[in-house]
């Protein structure tokens, strides 16, 4: 059975106040939590504000959950909580009224709305200040209110814009790890545009990094971490014939001299034999790194503008 | 999702109907500007002015209260057109003063922190938002205008004998067009300088210098132009002129200058020119998002 993508571009272009902003985007998101990575002026906001029917694609379009957002944005909508990257509040209504409000706003009748509000602010962690003013909460406080407001109406999509920003590291932990509580479910789809990199790793399974308004990498972290890919640094004192019987068992090698090599190691293939290759060669290994391929790596290349997909991606174009 | 559970759970339950969001608006609003008590006291002084025009009327059809107060009305206080037409031009500008205290606050509490945003990424469209916050100005202005007009119809038509109501029966007509099209203009003017500005103090203060000071910049046009075309800036005049003509009032007995009138056309054109222009500035300025030209 086709799963229907969560978020579809088509050669989406959207232009304002005469320049292009995002640029022909093609692409496939399924992930239960997606992140929009990329530096600040990549596009990434103007993707969610397009999302949101905020600005007219210039051409091509772009679908959520199959229905296209140019026709039937409204009813679309209706499925989608949305978390902005500024400030967004009504500073002289209590928390709980506020979230009621907009609950209200998407459809909920005056007393579930109530209800859902104050779930909403339990959940959230700001039971106890819900009947303060908006106007009041510290910038933390008030990012958790976007949130409380976002989720309220219990969407099947939330767009978060920076949901981290300008939040203390504990505040932001405890978003990250609200975000990962909700994408735990299974009930929703979360996107998340940030352009920091631990935040995306943390809580994503598929990650769109965009670079000057294109789609530099689309790459589903999800199949990267299955994939485990094993990086290997290795210091060994002579090469005799190791690189070589490393190339036998089906390894990727490269050696850049004096001892110093890379490999790949695949995923049928234990550590343990690299030991024993050693050991058949007399080589010493004198130093070992073991690391996967990380967010890091797929972003820095992303932005390095290597327009090849990254690999483990299962469905973008570029 | 209960309390004490703290997970996340989508809502299934039962919608209300698309048509009805606005009202959410509209409700929310209602209660925000009556928890100023200042706002709900001024709107009870707004009927002060019609419970006068009750008695008045009662005073009028009352021998034996003429006798007590040792009065005689005269046939130049009937009720007729003109008193109606002067009685609600006065109730429209006690509305105008309602709609001045609650449209720059209403609409500046969404914009001053990007509140509106989070209104529109709902299934809530620019239109009925704006019909939304209309409705609550539109409510306000008929209370005070239109709808005490026909109860004070009514109430003459019971107390006159059955001639008077057959004959000013067209008043029914000019009380409701006349308070419509007072909330019109109003209301789009209103929302449209509090959307440009975004800020209560600037836009009450450009909305009281749209009525009031524009009228001495008209006039002061007209001076040193030596023309009578000032007038089409002067928007209090402008209605007025439309006001007696809904009323079928003598021009030769309006308090309006007989001579040097703008002609009534230039006065409609006026009032649509108004309404289109602050439609048009709505639709640039009520965004979710503004863009940036560069």
């Amino acid at each position: 059975m086709d799963v229907v993508p969560v978020v579809e571009l088509q050669n989406l272009e959207v232009k304002l106040g005469g320049r292009t902003i995002l640029d022909g985007l093609n692409g496939s998101l399924s992930g239960h939590c997606i992140g929009l990575l990329g530096p600040n002026g990549s596009g990434k906001s103007t993707l969610i504000n397009t999302l949101l029917g905020f600005y007219p694609p210039s051409s091509g379009t772009a679908h959520i959950f199959g229905e296209d957002i140019k026709g039937k944005i409204k009813q679309l909508r209706a499925l989608i909580g949305y978390m902005p990257e500024s400030d967004a509040f009504i500073a002289d209504m209590t928390g709980v009224r506020f979230v009621r409000y907009m609950a209200e706003l998407s459809g909920l009748p005056a007393r579930e709305a109530m209800e859902r509000a104050h779930e909403a602010f339990f959940y959230v962690g700001l039971g106890e200040a819900r009947y303060r003013k908006v106007g009041t909460y510290s910038l933390g406080m008030k990012q958790l209110v976007k949130l409380a407001q976002a989720l309220a109406h219990g969407p099947k999509l939330i767009l978060l814009d920076e949901p981290t920003n300008g939040l203390d590291p504990e505040a932001r932990q405890r978003m990250l790890q609200l975000v990962r509580d909700i994408r735990d479910t299974g009930k929703v789809h979360v996107v998340i545009s940030s352009h920091l990199l631990h935040d995306i790793e943390e809580c994503c399974d598929e990650v769109l990094i965009l670079n000057k308004g294109r789609i530099a990498a689309l790459c589903n972290l999800e199949e990267e971490r299955k994939a485990n890919l094993k990086f290997l640094e290795l210091e060994v004192n002579n090469e005799n014939g190791f690189v070589h019987a490393i190339h036998q068992l089906g390894c990727e090698c490269a050696s850049f001299g004096n001892g110093r090599l890379k490999i790949v190691l695949p995923e049928n293939i234990q550590l343990r034999r690299i030991y024993e290759l050693a050991a058949e060669h007399t080589v010493q290994i004198r130093r070992m790194n073991y690391r996967r391929d990380s967010l890091e790596d797929i972003f820095l290349k992303a932005m390095e503008g290597r327009q090849e997909m990254v690999k483990g991606s299962a469905n973008g174009r570029i | 999702m209960a309390v004490y559970k703290r997970t996340y759970k989508t809502y299934d339950g039962p919608l209300t109907p698309a048509w009805s969001r606005f009202g959410v608006v509209a409700r929310y609003s209602f209660s925000t500007l009556f928890k100023s008590r200042i706002f709900t006291i001024f709107t009870m002084l707004c009927f002060v002015p019609v419970f006068f025009a009750i008695a008045w009327m009662y005073v009028i059809h009352s021998p034996l209260v003429q006798q007590m107060l040792g009065v005689r009305m005269g046939s130049a206080l009937q009720i007729n057109n003109q008193w109606f037409s002067q009685l609600l031009w006065a109730q429209a500008w006690m509305g105008f003063m309602l709609a001045t205290a609650a449209t720059p606050g209403m609409v500046s509490r969404d914009f001053a922190n990007h509140a509106l945003q989070l209104y529109l990424c709902r299934p809530l469209s620019r239109l009925e938002y704006l019909v939304g916050k209309i409705s609550v100005i539109a409510v306000l202005l008929s209370a005070v205008t239109w709808i005490p007009g026909l109860l004070l119809f009514a109430l003459q038509a019971q107390l006159e004998s059955h001639g008077w109501a057959w004959d000013h029966l067209y008043l029914i007509g000019s009380i409701v067009l006349s308070g419509w099209l007072w909330i019109a203009v109003i209301s789009l003017l209103m929302l449209a300088l509090s959307v440009w500005v975004k800020w209560r103090i600037a836009a009450t203060g450009l909305i009281l210098g749209v009525f009031f000071l524009m009228p001495g910049f008209a006039e002061a046009f007209n001076a040193i132009l030596r023309t009578k075309w000032g007038r089409v800036f002067n928007l209090p005049y402008v209605l007025n002129l439309i006001w007696e003509q809904i009323y079928r009032v003598d021009p030769r007995f309006g308090h309006i200058n007989y001579i040097n009138r703008l002609p009534m056309w230039s006065a409609w054109a006026t009032v649509l020119t108004v309404c289109l222009i602050s439609a048009w500035l709505l639709n640039q300025k009520l965004k979710a998002r503004e863009v940036e030209r560069g």
